[in-house]
């Protein structure tokens, strides 16, 4: 990766980035070294800034939703973040299909669809389940207990797919309705 | 005896009686204003919803969106514009690869870069989109509290926020940012009873123009083309009562029924109470093994559960932006009827 694509990296960590340039480092043949640099720039910058991130990696998708929160999350151990009452977004587009590309959904590369779609599968079985077994904890994060094989995967793709149809195209919520649309059809 | 009651006592007489009454009126008119505000804000917010509806498809504008739910971020750019009482929209996928939707009017194409392993008719089921389900604003404030929760800015537009609270527990709560000059809803957030984030949608770059160019609603990706028409003629099938082979004994509150189409050899159906719905999918089980109980993902809920009819295994599935335990009530609820069987057994 050439200096003026580390450059423009770097400029995108202050969204100082113009998209002509960003656009640039996006065909940069290399993605994995791109994501690289990118990854352990961010992980100075949290050093700096005295954030505290997951031990073995970092937690982008985690921080794409703070910063979509506009603030800390009270039962993490962070230092609270001063937030202005105004709207925080202020990342350019650009820098926003980069972080898209972090979270995984890289250009080309292989996304593995066992994670691609998280669900948080609680024990059901025959039995009938008890109240408390669909009390979901109160954690947004959602861990993948059950995995489940291509064609269940596939069937369950397919009625998120019909769901968003039936509830959202269309519908009074516009582009949420596409948006979940999307998402349900996992990873194309 | 002086007759003459001393002026001083009457005053004291009269001041006192005053201040009684004060005492009285006062705690009445204060709760009497905060009802009026309170109903007061219900009903500006509820103002603000009504320019939701056709605010969605009635303006013009180009942005680019971020959906969030659960680890899952997306972003796609759209091109939308009203025009001659049409909709032409263009959404571009902007997470891995290549992939765009393009709407004109009632004609759909969507282009998807060839990946094997996912299907086409997956991504536009066919049928038609359910248009008719919320074309107008359907009367939610029995089951949402609406309040406006301030004013923000995003994406560069000044907006104010309507939190819509849910009243019981059978749902979610919602809270919308609206555009204030368009009423377009520019972010949105799905939060459980806890107050955590299930789902969040925001526009991070937008601009509302009526000047959105051919050109930018024209399919640019090359790749394989696969084209639906929305049928919005057919007539919704009556879904009071009898369902398809299938009946609900109970639903949450506020749910009513909406026509939906086919899904694989079974039926479907889906409910709203006008912000949040729900599928309901019934089919025979065949080879494939569904695992029962609960899934999620954000703000939607997948709910499955096996019931025996007649010795066949039917599979039950909710799918919905609603709690897990609305979707186990509903799954439990559905009863197959053996006419569907018997018709089953004939195909």
């Amino acid at each position: 990766m050439d200096e003026r694509l580390r450059e423009t990296l770097s400029s995108m960590m202050d969204d100082e980035a113009d998209e002509l340039s960003v656009r640039r480092l996006l065909s940069h043949g290399n993605q994995e070294d791109v994501r690289g640099q990118w990854q352990r720039w961010q992980q100075i910058r949290d050093l700096m800034h005295e954030q505290h991130g997951p031990a073995d990696g970092i937690d982008v998708a985690g921080a794409v939703r703070e910063a979509l929160d506009g603030h800390a999350r009270s039962e993490q151990a962070r230092s609270p973040v001063e937030v202005p009452r105004v709207s925080v977004w202020r990342w350019p587009v650009a820098a926003m299909v980069f972080m898209a590309l972090i979270v995984g959904f890289g250009a080309g590369a292989g996304w593995d669809t066992r994670t691609g779609v998280s669900v948080q599968a609680l024990a059901g079985g025959s039995a009938e389940p008890s109240a408390s077994a669909v009390t979901l904890s109160a954690a947004v994060e959602e861990v993948a207990l059950q995995r489940l094989d291509e064609d269940q995967l596939r069937q369950m793709r397919q009625y998120l797919l019909e769901h968003a149809q039936h509830n959202s195209v269309g519908a009074g919520r516009g582009s949420v309705g596409y948006a979940r649309l999307v998402s349900a059809s996992g990873n194309y | 005896m002086n007759n003459r009651v001393s002026s001083r006592s009457v005053f004291g007489a009269v001041a006192a009686l005053v201040a009684l009454l004060c005492l009285l009126i006062n705690p009445v008119r204060a709760e009497l204003a905060s009802e009026t505000t309170k109903s007061g804000e219900a009903t500006a917010a509820m103002a603000w919803l009504e320019r939701l509806g056709p605010a969605l498809n009635m303006t013009s504008y180009r942005g680019v969106f971020v959906y969030a739910r659960g680890d899952q971020v997306h972003s796609m750019r759209i091109a939308h514009r009203y025009r001659n009482g049409r909709v032409e929209e263009r959404l571009v996928m902007q997470d891995g690869g290549s992939g765009e939707i393009v709407r004109k009017g009632m004609n759909v194409v969507c282009v998807l870069p060839d990946r094997g392993r996912v299907r086409l008719d997956e991504v536009i089921p066919s049928g038609p989109f359910a248009e008719a389900f919320t074309s107008q604003l359907m009367p939610f404030g029995r089951w949402y509290l609406p309040e406006l929760a301030g004013e923000d800015r995003v994406a560069g537009y000044d907006v104010v926020i309507v939190a819509l609270g849910a009243r019981d527990d059978d749902r979610y709560s919602h809270r919308l940012w609206l555009e204030k000059e368009t009423g377009l809803l520019v972010k949105s957030q799905v939060r459980d009873v806890n107050g955590e984030v299930l789902e969040h949608f925001q526009f991070t770059d937008l601009e509302i123009t009526d000047d959105i160019s051919d050109d930018e609603l024209e399919v640019q990706t090359r790749g394989r083309e696969i084209s639906r028409t929305l049928d919005d003629g057919r007539k919704q099938e009556s879904s009071v009562g009898r369902m398809n082979g299938w009946t609900l004994s109970w639903q949450p509150e506020g749910f009513v029924p909406a026509a939906a189409p086919r899904s694989g050899s079974g039926k479907a159906v889906a409910f709203s109470d006008g912000l949040a719905a729900f599928s309901v999918f019934v089919e025979p089980v065949g080879r494939l093994k569904m695992p029962t109980g609960a899934s999620r993902i954000g703000a939607t809920t997948i709910y499955m559960r096996e019931v025996m009819v007649s010795d066949r295994p039917f599979l039950v599935a909710v799918v919905g932006e609603i709690p897990p335990g609305t979707a186990r009530k509903v799954a439990d609820a559905v009863e197959v009827d053996d006419d569907f069987v018997a018709e089953l057994s004939g195909s």
